[in-house]
């Protein structure tokens, strides 16, 4: 996967290099505009990160000049602004994703994923997960670990499910809040948790392996290996 | 001039001014035909006074020269009836009989000598006696069986005896009546037009004020981008909009001197922040295991209420000065509400605190949902932090006067008397609290931003009640006032 990196601050673009490599892409990082548009006419890109504040120019413009390039590659939009432009929110609505800073790495990696996965085909949609030996049955809303029903509420099916498709992946508080309640909030509280302990409670019973980690600061991983 | 806002035309201002107006011109016209009128009537009476003395004169003179023998009747008659024939002011009428003028001579005695007219004359005789005409300065002398009154002058010949001349004001009146009766019907159309042109004048004018408020109201404290409408005309209606419009170019400019601020302090602040955050997470990977991780992991817990509180504090900044940027959608409080208590519950169970919520169903406002969530968490949250092991939650959801009226109590201790008052203040809590006391500052924030309206107390049987109250969505097809301008997460 090659991404170009769009971000003007030394320090954000430097660990964002870092961790998107570990991730697996292939990042050419450029600091400013005109760099940017130089790299995306002589390279082939899967996906961008643009930053909306540019020293030469905004960043939407950026991208509007990219996309008339013959740009094809999904935008993730990084903002510190506090307020959407209504430009952006065009964007968003033309396929692109927006991320505010500060973000987790974890939910940037999870917008990219799901930006590529959107511009590729799809594959047909299972009606069953598997991890190990958890089993999802998305259609009778059943969940079996070795084959005994775990007996889930419909809630914690939902984050379970949540839990399977990003199996292997961190996945944080506030994804999770996002895509199991539809919220986009942050709790003083540790709700979040609470589920999750709960749910780990059903999951990983006594003597068996536990599936469900817990990455203090970071948020949580399904193990699928 | 849209539909929804029109009031019946009887309350309107146009109609008022019009009527008055109209009461006015009414009034005017009306007097100034009354003096008209008089003057035409004296006018036409000085005529008619001048032919009645001029008559008796050449009568008189008549009735004086002819020799008194048998024919002096008959001379002195057909005179009088030829003068008859010249009454001034006579209208065709369709008998032959004259009956608007008579002549009279009356004998030394006073009886009645020589009679021309309708009638014997004997009741007009009474008539001129009981009026006791004298002068040749004609009066009006009332005669029974005629209606109108009759002006009659009279003189004195040579021999004694009276001769008078008698001229119905019959005629007189009817040209007076027929020139009241034409202008009182020109007088009601002109009056009627009068009406109507101030009353379209008047609301075409009033129609821009109209358009003006209705702008200025839609334009509230959200949608600062348009205008009101302004007219090409210099008058005192333009001026208003030019005035409206140059207050708001000078709000626009404030409120965007605030989000500038607001968003640049955001922008300086989350930049290193973000740089310090990733840094950590890259730490974090490395040192994932044994006591390294700890202090790093508290690190980014921190980092992150930081942020959570540089946005909250931004919101309220903003919130306080009504320019908060909102991006409405519908919302069904109904169901918010049930979500959180689904996300909320395990939590509260896990400190035996019981949640339960009493709805009617669906309740739909258009707000901007992030502050709306985060305006619900953040009530769930002061429950869950403040609420001693044990105690009762209940959430009440309304339809209450066109809002929705959310109001949440609990049997906990309740607010602390020295806070009470303070509640809705920035960095106010209670002594037990570590939050950073923007908790309620925050939903008072979002309320008003959204129009509605928030207070907390004590409940009496002890325990703390927060009600809330937020518009309802307009019904299907309605005109929502809130344009988006633009909206901030």
């Amino acid at each position: 996967m090659r991404l170009l990196l769009v971000e003007d601050e030394v320090d954000i673009q430097s660990f964002l290099r870092c961790s998107l490599e570990e991730a697996g892409y292939q990042v050419e990082a450029a600091a400013d505009g005109k760099t940017a548009e130089r790299l995306a006419a002589d390279g082939v890109y899967d996906v961008l990160i643009v930053d909306l504040g540019l020293p030469d120019q905004d960043g939407i413009t950026l991208i509007l000049r990219l996309r008339q390039m013959g740009v094809r590659a999904p935008v993730l939009i990084l903002s510190a602004r506090r307020s959407v432009d209504d430009r952006v929110r065009g964007l968003e609505q033309g396929g692109d994703d927006y991320l505010t800073k500060p973000f987790a790495l974890a939910e940037l990696l999870a917008r990219l994923r799901n930006l590529i996965r959107r511009n590729s085909p799809q594959p047909s949609e299972a009606t069953r997960l598997r991890v190990q030996d958890l089993e999802l049955d998305l259609l009778r809303r059943e969940a079996l670990r070795s084959g005994q029903d775990l007996q889930l509420t419909p809630q914690e099916f939902v984050l379970l499910e949540y839990l399977c498709r990003n199996a292997g992946r961190v996945v944080t508080r506030s994804m999770i809040l996002d895509q199991v309640w539809g919220m986009r909030i942050q709790p003083d509280t540790n709700v979040v948790d609470v589920h999750i302990y709960r749910l780990r409670g059903k999951v990983d019973g006594k003597g068996q392996q536990p599936l469900i980690r817990t990455l203090r600061g970071v948020g949580y991983v399904l193990k699928d290996k | 001039m849209s539909s929804k806002t029109s009031k019946p035309v009887m309350r309107s201002a146009a109609w008022r001014i019009s009527l008055w107006a109209t009461l006015a011109f009414a009034c005017g016209t009306m007097l100034a035909f009354v003096f008209l009128q008089s003057f035409v009537a004296n006018d036409i009476q000085r005529r008619s006074d001048a032919w009645l003395s001029g008559e008796v004169e050449v009568l008189g003179d008549v009735a004086e020269r002819t020799p008194k023998d048998a024919l002096y009747d008959r001379v002195v008659g057909e005179v009088a009836e030829l003068a008859g024939k010249e009454v001034p002011n006579k209208l065709p009428s369709e008998s032959n009989s004259n009956d608007s003028v008579f002549f009279l001579q009356t004998g030394l005695d006073g009886s009645l000598k020589l009679w021309v007219g309708t009638g014997n004359g004997a009741a007009d005789l009474k008539a001129i006696q009981a009026t006791s005409v004298v002068s040749d300065r004609p009066v009006d002398v009332r005669v029974s069986g005629f209606g109108v009154p009759f002006r009659v002058a009279s003189t004195k010949i040579g021999d004694g005896t009276r001769i008078y001349l008698g001229l119905s004001e019959r005629d007189e009146l009817r040209v007076l009546r027929s020139l009241r009766l034409r202008f009182f019907v020109l007088w009601l159309l002109l009056v009627l037009l009068g009406f109507l042109i101030v009353f379209f004048t008047t609301r075409r004018m009033l129609s821009h004020v109209r358009g003006i408020t209705e702008a200025a109201s839609r334009i509230g404290s959200t949608d600062l981008n348009t205008r009101v409408p302004t007219t090409m005309r210099n008058d005192e209606v333009a001026q208003l909009a030019l005035t409206l419009n140059h207050m708001l170019d000078r709000i626009e400019n404030s409120m965007h001197q605030l989000h500038t601020i607001t968003d640049s302090l955001a922008h300086d602040l989350r930049s290193p922040l973000t740089a310090i955050r990733g840094k950590l997470e890259t730490s974090l990977s490395t040192a994932r295991d044994g006591e390294q991780a700890e202090p790093i992991v508290c690190a980014i817990e921190e980092l992150d209420r930081l942020t959570d509180f540089l946005n909250k504090s931004l919101d309220v900044a903003e919130a306080k000065a009504d320019a908060l940027r909102l991006s409405p959608s519908e919302i069904d409080m109904d169901e918010l509400l049930r979500a959180m208590i689904d996300l909320y519950e395990p939590s509260m169970s896990d400190k035996t605190l019981r949640v339960s919520l009493t709805s009617g169903g669906p309740l739909k406002i258009v707000a901007d949902a992030a502050l709306i969530h985060r305006m619900i968490a953040n009530l769930f949250d002061n429950e869950l932090k403040h609420l001693p092991a044990g105690c009762r939650v209940s959430i009440r959801l309304e339809p209450k006067n066109g809002a929705a009226s959310l109001v949440l109590e609990d049997n906990g201790p309740g607010f602390e008397d020295e806070i009470r008052p303070h509640l809705f203040e920035r960095r106010v809590k209670g002594r037990e609290s570590n939050g950073h006391g923007l908790g309620l500052a925050f939903v008072e924030a979002v309320v008003r931003a959204h129009g509605g309206t928030v207070s907390a107390s004590n409940r009496q049987g002890g325990g703390a009640q927060i009600a809330i109250s937020l518009p309802l969505a307009p019904r299907e097809g309605a005109h929502f006032p809130v344009a988006v301008m633009s909206g901030s997460k």
